[in-house]
């Protein structure tokens, strides 16, 4: 029998390359998502360890934790006298002060602003500084600087030109020495200043005070015991680790971003391979009952129903194994087409040699293999429970589907129906996001199931206005209606990428229509100053704030800080505000307490977060800070939900508070109010004046403060959408593949309309007709499903984010229409296929 | 089109040629394996009657209805529908031509099955996006006994209902000239009688040409001429064959053509 599957498999390889292709596309993104996440976490984790390989010990000031969402945490600087102390531990050959911050270059006038940090740091020779000369000399007296390499060769910075280095304070540097980092000259995304050290202290306004103190161990003593005793003399305070896992965690924190990115590359690849299901599923169906004829022969020739079905399953295993290792090859190229799409829509990773690990190898023949296989079993017990008597029928009836499938498939579609208008209706308080994701697979698996039941009915109903096409346009419906499996399957796999797809596109829409509402129900600022890297804190410089408010033009300008906490295990954002001038800027409306109390040291709740905990004002909520470990701070108000999300957190405090837990020192936004009879233009100008000193600074109108807060999502939707249209192009791929079998199954059919005087041309409208039939059905099922879908997570996120369902039409109806023309394009091959066959061979074949 | 109702219902006695043959060659294949299935056949049908074709297998019977319905192209001669020389049409031109002047009976699969039967009867006339003539398929509906069945689909008929079905399509559009290929080949004698009955009055007494291929005997004697083609030309004709008279003929022409008749033809 095996030797049957390869001679099928290679026999009907023009009906299975489709499937092929389906199968490479979707093991390739798999691949690709794998094989970009990994290299970019090994690059980073080469980083760190880089950064830290001649150091067995850091000693630094004790923190709560380390990172929090990706972001280390800043820490207080240590006095300069823990540099002697630890120095005077037994077994510490060496330990050296180390400082660290960050300096944004300028040459020529000009910021460099790369995609990453401005590294500024101490310049420390090997083995304890990771960074090794490549040109002239080490930092020497307080006005010398070496940059990075790479930074120097992209901007033409020589040694002996004169660079401005902006941190704290501000000064002109001569370069005297390029350096490169490990392997590379230099760190991805970034530029980075390394001076000596009390130029560095000075530059980063640390006094006497240095970030870090790295340490090496006496010969042969091991780092883990050298920690235990550092920390002993050390006392309470201090963090001593070792410098493995320093790397370890710093790598960690910034790997976390690059977690997210694979978790929703691979959700992507999923979708893609779930439509490739469907299409492998037909495929083999299709073929099947093509062959029930020559299976039926072989039954009756002595073959058991067991050695049919492991003949369609080997055929599919040739299949699987085939297109799984030509999807690794295409994988690992496609891995450097992703990194390039994912920099488009502003996700930067680390770029470099790319990284195959075995995993990723097994992984993606598994799923490739797998998926094949498990889509051919339900045709392939089809094949094997064909009759042998049905070799001597004509032909056999396509069958519906079977009651009992029918049934659970009404039953889930029900279920599912019925919980999303339930979370609709009920419009929860809490987060309801499992609910309607259960919902969502519930009505999807349903449809799957009850689809061949209903298509028929379906596909006459809605392919009504094709009797106006005439013959051609009612035979293309009656075609689709005439094969419900085969036209159920198809339209849902592209039901599914288009679900997808208006899901994401409305459900940002929404979030993003609620953000400028709140936004601008609740903030009455003319301004806003916000930085133009898309950091997680903000990232703005805190001379702007200082700056700003002096400016005669401005009659408030109020800021706001962030700041990550723990809450037990889960970490959470809060923001700081200046409760006194806040008022001035924005209209937080209070549900109960008041803004003012937050001045006493305590925390505001949005309303939600306050009723889903429990908690009322006058209680206190303990909250773990970095720096100062777990507070308990007492509620003082409760705003509301939608005030609050305008304020971008669930937690508000007051910058006192906030300075006092938090070493960070950047604001997120500068609220700017315009002094009295001071016009727009005017004031504007005086405002960039002071920000001509801050290169990533940026002056924003309401609008533009709205976009800037709604780039994320713009971007992961952008990046989204992009690779959401590969699971399109399967999809479509499937209805070419469906008309193109299906046209070898009508040929008879075809030969007699010919003969009885169907045109060419008509004929080709016939199954273009049905190519764009097939697509329409899948739209209206998968844009309904995609708004459905879209209108329960927003209910369920209900006063989380408080959206209003906003249905982007513009958007959807481009969708529609991109999907239509594409059914028209999938139906081009079969029907000039359909049209070119000869009348006469198919009126007479059988 | 009153014109073309008086020419089809004309009198059997007048000779007016509806389609012929004239030195038609047909040539498949290349070189060294190529086989002239026509070599030289020159053939005329009289309108309003009904003409059969026999020969053995591989004669070039099938080849000579598809050449003169304008179904295949031809390597040489001329083949004439009234007074159209169908070798100079082209591909969209013969489709017109089959739709507007050609009706056919195959010998199986002759419906579509996705329409109905009133709806495969109406198919020429709809596709050529004409309106059809209701009294007169009511009149064949009503000859062929097909009034209750007008609304099955074609899985719903039994096999002669299905033939019948697709006899009354191949008239609906009052066509120059039908042609049936094997049209009793999948039914039983008593179905097939039934048909072959049906399409010698609609000779007769509507006056549709009508040229049927067969291997049949019993069917070749409902028909009012029959020629026999032998190594792709005409050999020879009969008028008003009796079975006896045909077995005869045949037997003459090819002693092995009653075991091989049984085969298919390409």
């Amino acid at each position: 029998m095996w030797r049957l599957a390869l001679r099928n498999a290679l026999a009907h390889r023009a009906r299975l390359a489709l499937t092929l292709i389906a199968v490479i596309l979707g093991v390739t993104f798999v691949t690709g998502s794998l094989v970009l996440t990994d290299t970019s976490q090994r690059l980073l984790d080469d980083q760190f360890r880089t950064a830290s390989a001649g150091v067995d010990l850091v000693v630094r000031d004790a923190a709560a934790f380390d990172s929090a969402m990706g972001v280390e945490v800043e820490r207080d600087p240590l006095p300069s006298v823990a540099v002697d102390r630890i120095g005077a531990v037994p077994g510490v050959a060496a330990a050296r002060p180390v400082v660290r911050g960050s300096g944004l270059l300028r040459t020529d006038g000009k910021a460099i602003v790369p995609s990453g940090p401005s590294l500024l740091m101490s310049w420390e020779p090997a083995p304890i500084g990771a960074f090794t000369l490549r040109a002239g000399r080490p930092p020497a007296a307080d006005d010398e600087v070496v940059i990075d390499a790479a930074t120097a060769g992209g901007h033409h910075i020589d040694v002996g030109d004169t660079i401005t280095i902006q941190a704290e304070s501000t000064a002109r540097l001569r370069v005297v020495g390029l350096a490169g980092f490990g392997g590379s000259p230099g760190l991805p995304d970034s530029t980075v200043g390394l001076v000596d050290l009390p130029t560095a202290q000075r530059l980063l306004g640390l006094g006497d005070g240095v970030t870090e103190v790295a340490v090496i161990a006496a010969d042969g003593l091991d780092p883990q015991r050298l920690q235990d005793r550092v920390a002993t003399a050390l006392g309470t305070g201090y963090a001593v680790t070792t410098g493995r896992d320093i790397a370890a965690s710093s790598a960690e924190a910034a790997k976390t971003q690059v977690g997210y990115l694979q978790l929703m590359l691979l959700a992507l690849a999923a979708a893609a391979l779930l439509v490739g299901a469907f299409l492998i599923a037909n495929t083999f169906s299709i073929v099947i009952t093509q062959r029930t004829r020559e299976l039926a022969v072989l039954r009756a020739a002595g073959a058991t129903g067991g050695q049919v079905l492991r003949s369609v399953l080997g055929e599919a295993l040739l299949v699987g194994i085939a297109a799984s290792i030509a999807g690794v090859g295409l994988g690992v190229a496609a891995a450097a087409g992703l990194r390039g799409l994912t920099g488009a829509f502003g996700i930067t990773l680390p770029d470099g040699s790319l990284i195959v690990e075995p995993r990723t190898v097994i992984v993606a023949l598994a799923i490739g293999i797998g998926v094949t296989v498990t889509s051919a079993i339900g045709p392939a017990r089809r094949a094997a429970s064909v009759a042998p008597v049905e070799a001597m029928r004509r032909s056999s009836a396509p069958a519906a589907g079977g009651r009992g499938r029918t049934v659970i498939g009404s039953l889930a579609t029900v279920l599912g129906v019925a919980g999303l208008a339930a979370v609709i209706a009920v419009r929860p308080s809490a987060g309801m996001i499992a609910p309607v994701g259960a919902a969502a697979l519930s009505v999807i698996v349903g449809l799957v199931l009850l689809g061949p039941a209903v298509a028929p009915a379906l596909a006459r109903f809605i392919g009504r206005p094709l009797d106006l096409a005439g013959v051609p346009g009612r035979l293309a419906r009656e075609s689709a209606a005439r094969s419900p499996r085969r036209t159920s399957a198809t339209a849902l796999s592209l039901a599914v990428g288009l679900a997808l797809i208006s899901f994401m596109t409305v459900l940002a829409t929404s979030v993003k229509a609620s953000i400028a509402q709140s936004y601008k129900e609740v903030i009455s600022a003319d301004y806003v100053i916000e930085s133009a890297r898309n950091e997680m804190l903000g990232g703005l410089s805190h001379h702007v704030h200082h700056h700003v408010s002096e400016l005669p033009e401005v009659a408030v300008a109020s800021r706001l800080r962030y700041g990550h906490w723990k809450d037990g295990q889960a970490t959470r954002a809060l923001t700081a505000v200046d409760p006194v001038t806040l008022p001035r800027v924005a209209s937080p409306h209070m549900v109960a307490g008041s803004l003012d109390a937050l001045s006493g040291g305590g925390v505001i709740l949005a309303e939600s977060v306050a009723r889903q905990r429990h908690l009322s004002v006058g209680d206190s909520l303990p909250m773990t800070f970095s720096r100062t470990g777990t507070q308990r701070l007492p509620i003082v108000g409760l705003v509301l939900d939608r005030d609050a999300h305008a304020l971008s957190t669930d937690y508000l405090i007051s910058l006192e508070t906030f300075s006092k837990n938090y070493r960070e020192h950047v604001d997120a936004s500068v609220f700017v109010k315009i002094a009295p009879g001071v016009g727009a233009a005017v004031a504007k100008k005086a405002i960039n004046g002071v920000l001509a000193d801050h290169p990533t600074a940026q002056l924003r109108d309401q609008a533009a403060a709205v976009a800037g807060r709604t780039l994320m999502i713009d971007q992961v939707l952008g990046m989204v959408t992009a690779l959401l249209t590969l699971t399109i192009l399967i999809a479509l791929m499937g209805i070419t593949n469906t008309l193109a079998l299906s046209i070898i199954e009508r040929t008879r059919e075809i030969g007699l309309l010919r003969a009885v005087g169907m045109t060419a041309r008509q004929l080709r409208w016939m199954i273009r007709g049905e190519a764009v039939f097939i697509t329409v059905l899948a739209i209206i099922l998968g844009v309904g499903m995609g708004i459905a879908f879209a209108a329960g997570t927003v209910a369920a996120l209900g006063s989380t984010i408080d959206a209003p369902l906003v249905l982007p039409v513009g958007r959807l109806l481009a969708v529609v229409a991109v999907a239509v023309v594409a059914g028209l394009l999938a139906g081009l091959l079969p029907a000039r296929r359909a049209a070119k066959l000869d009348v006469l061979t198919a009126v007479a074949a059988t | 089109m009153s014109i073309g109702v008086t020419l089809h219902r004309a009198s059997p006695t007048e000779s007016v040629i509806a389609a012929q043959a004239r030195d038609v060659v047909k040539i498949y294949g290349r070189g060294d394996t190529a086989v002239r299935a026509l070599n030289g056949a020159t053939l005329s049908i009289p309108a309003g009657r009904f003409t059969a074709v026999m020969g053995p297998s591989g004669s070039g019977k099938s080849t000579l209805m598809h050449a003169l319905a304008g179904l295949d192209t031809i390597d040489g001669g001329q083949v004439l529908l009234g007074d159209t020389d169908l070798s100079g049409l082209g591909e969209r031109q013969r489709t017109l031509l089959r739709r507007e002047r050609v009706g056919f009976v195959f010998q199986s699969f002759n419906l579509v099955p996705t329409l109905t039967a009133a709806e495969n009867i109406a198919l020429p006339l709809t596709l050529a996006g004409r309106r059809p003539d209701q009294e007169w398929i009511d009149e064949l509906v009503a000859i062929l006994g097909l009034a209750d069945r007008l609304r099955h689909r074609p899985t719903e008929l039994s096999g002669g209902q299905q033939q019948r079905v697709a006899v009354a399509r191949a008239l609906a559009a009052r066509p120059e000239i039908v042609f049936a290929d094997e049209p009793t080949g999948n039914l039983d004698s008593r179905a097939g009688e039934a048909l072959l009955g049906f399409l010698r009055r609609a000779a007769r007494e509507l006056g549709q040409t009508i040229v049927m291929v067969t291997h049949d005997p019993n069917a070749a004697a409902y028909a009012d001429r029959l020629v026999f083609l032998a190594d792709g030309r005409i050999v020879d004709e009969l008028t008003a064959p009796a079975v006896p008279a045909i077995l005869s003929r045949m037997a003459s022409l090819d002693t092995s053509a009653p075991a091989s008749a049984l085969d298919e033809e390409k």
